[in-house]
């Protein structure tokens, strides 16, 4: 069903889109995508800065500052592709629109997952400017080269969000989808602490999800901790598998939604 | 050559079967009107021409050429306007026309001349910079219309343009797609204003439980079904006029005869009779073809 479709310009025109909306209302898009983070980045730097010492050989400031960038990331381009996209989907039936046009499946849910990445990015980027003005990062040049890595995972986390849209039949189904989905990469992913801090049973269920795989790259990358080069092809080949499998999964169940 | 021949189109939806086996071609140029009651299955017919439902059987010519994998460039040339507003609320009214008219990779500089230009034919100049939530139902539906012409479509496929507007706005309306129409485009368009499809289609076809019942132009139809001519004969009948020669229909505390010849049925009638005599009208051949009961609720 699924014809390869790089990024072309039908694509390009859903994205321009939403950057037009992003624009429009760009305060409120600030507020949730670039203060909402640094918020916590302020939170956790000055309060549990205070009372943990050294973590993994590292002032806790420089290591919660690749979670939070992850973390950022990680929610921002999720949120678009469930809540934000759900609601063009459903309630304005935008996505109706555009496939009364040239612009195919495939294209349209590419150029949201895209753009939801984009946002994803730009979260992602403010908490690196702030955390490294803080003094939060160690490796400027590492920190730089985690960018890409990032991206992937933006890509990632907003395929998997675009898969849960793809199943919801109510708004309350992004309630599952934010408990048992965002939440626990919040908590159980390295953000704030390591994973090995938790139950073996809990760590094996954190490498099931794309944050561990995140951090688990962006974290040595921007403070300086080895990297082990074997297992950071496995994390980008984990990150890699799952957004092409979320993404054909969503292409295929929309696409029975919409023309069944 | 036909711009849309379809042959044995049939949609399914589980158990239920919304279209079952409807076949008609439209020519370039015409005005073809869908008609039927509600449920008949006019949207899942237009959905199924558009590419936004799949078919359950059947062919679909568009164009001249099978609709299978060419998807694109059949959108590429029609206009879409659902029976349910899709506009965009994120946008302004203008921008819902140029964010639209990127979506069929129209040049930027096109869209540019393109935006007012339609925005005066639906007569929203002035409301270019509204929101959409601001318009009224007559203006949305208008900006609907605009939107789907932001391409230039060969063919234009109008799902109920005029449902709930007023009858300004609903004037308005027949006049552009008759403008439309004197340009070459081809229109096919649904509707429940009989007094509309008889003006603005060169022929009908209506449907109903998935079916096509009937097929004409609209005087054509009129000949054919109900005669040219309508009495409606208050009950008691009068002896002798049920056995005469014109159809009749019993719609309850009157009667509808129907007939070529009104100078002689009216000699035929006897006097003291009360009842309405009244051209025939395509009202009449759709409640004859589809019955008088209601169809859904
Ligand atoms: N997505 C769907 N899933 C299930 N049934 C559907 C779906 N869409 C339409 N139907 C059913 O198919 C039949 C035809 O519907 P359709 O919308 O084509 O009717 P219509 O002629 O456009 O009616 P109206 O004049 O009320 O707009 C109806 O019985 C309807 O309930
Ligand atoms: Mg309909």
């Amino acid at each position: 069903m699924l014809r390869t479709q790089p990024f072309n310009r039908y694509t390009w025109a859903v994205w321009r889109r939403q950057a037009l909306v992003w624009r429009q209302l760009i305060w409120s898009s600030m507020a949730t995508n670039v203060a909402n983070p640094l918020l916590f980045l302020f939170a956790f730097g000055y309060g549990l800065g205070a009372v943990i010492d050294r973590i993994a050989g590292l002032s806790y400031l420089e290591f919660v500052v690749p979670g939070m960038m992850a973390y950022s990331a990680m929610f921002a381009s999720s949120f678009e592709t469930t809540i934000s996209a759900y609601a063009r989907f459903d309630l304005q039936r935008t996505w109706d629109a555009i496939l009364a046009t040239p612009v195919a499946l495939s294209e349209l849910l590419l150029g949201e997952t895209v753009w939801a990445a984009t946002k994803g990015m730009l979260s992602a980027i403010s908490v690196l400017v702030v955390g490294w003005i803080w003094g939060g990062v160690p490796s400027t040049g590492g920190a730089l080269l985690s960018l890409p890595v990032v991206a992937l995972a933006c890509l990632c986390f907003a395929a998997c969000g675009l898969a849960a849209t793809a199943h919801a039949r109510s708004w309350e189904f992004f309630s599952y989808f934010f408990t048992f989905w965002v939440t626990p990469m919040f908590i159980f992913c390295g953000t704030f602490f390591e994973i090995d801090r938790f139950p073996s049973f809990v760590q094996w269920l954190a490498w099931l999800l794309p944050m561990s795989h995140t951090i688990a790259i962006v974290r040595p990358l921007m403070t300086g901790l080895p990297l082990d080069e074997g297992m950071a092809v496995i994390h980008i080949a984990y990150l890699l598998a799952l957004t092409i499998a979320a993404f054909l999964l969503s292409v295929h169940r929309i696409g029975r939604r919409m023309f069944d | 050559m036909p711009i849309i021949s379809a042959t044995n189109l049939q949609k399914r939806y589980g158990a239920l079967e919304a279209v079952r086996g409807v076949s008609f071609e439209i020519e370039s140029g015409a005005c073809v009107g869908l008609l039927g009651p509600n449920g008949a299955g006019k949207t899942t017919t237009m959905r199924m021409l558009m590419g936004l439902t799949r078919l359950s059987g059947g062919e679909l010519k568009l164009f001249g050429r099978p609709v299978d994998g060419v998807a694109r460039e059949r959108r590429a040339r029609i206009g879409l306007v659902p029976q349910d507003d899709n506009l965009d609320p994120d946008l302004s009214v203008s921008q819902n026309l140029h964010i639209y008219g990127r979506y069929f990779c129209v040049p930027e500089a096109e869209l540019s001349k393109r935006v007012p230009q339609l925005l005066a034919f639906m007569q929203l100049e002035e409301r270019g910079d509204s929101r959409v939530m601001q318009l009224s139902g007559g203006m949305k539906r208008r900006l609907t219309i605009a939107r789907s012409l932001i391409a230039n479509p060969d063919l234009i496929i109008l799902d109920e343009p005029t449902t709930g507007l007023d009858p300004q706005a609903r004037v308005l309306i027949w006049r552009r797609l008759l403008d439309l129409k004197r340009e070459g485009k081809t229109l096919l368009l649904t509707t429940h204003y009989m007094d509309e499809a008889q003006r603005l289609c060169d022929r009908i076809i209506i449907i109903d439980g998935g079916e096509i019942l009937a097929e004409g132009a609209p005087t054509d139809l009129i000949d054919r079904f109900v005669k040219g001519h309508v009495f409606e004969v208050q009950k008691p009948i009068p002896d002798g006029l049920l056995v005469g020669p014109a159809e009749y229909e019993d719609i309850g505390d009157s009667i509808l005869f129907y007939t070529a010849t009104p100078s002689q049925f009216a000699g035929g009638l006897p006097a003291g009779a009360t009842y309405i005599h009244r051209a025939a009208n395509l009202e009449d051949v759709f409640l004859r073809l589809t019955g008088r009961s209601l169809r859904e609720g």
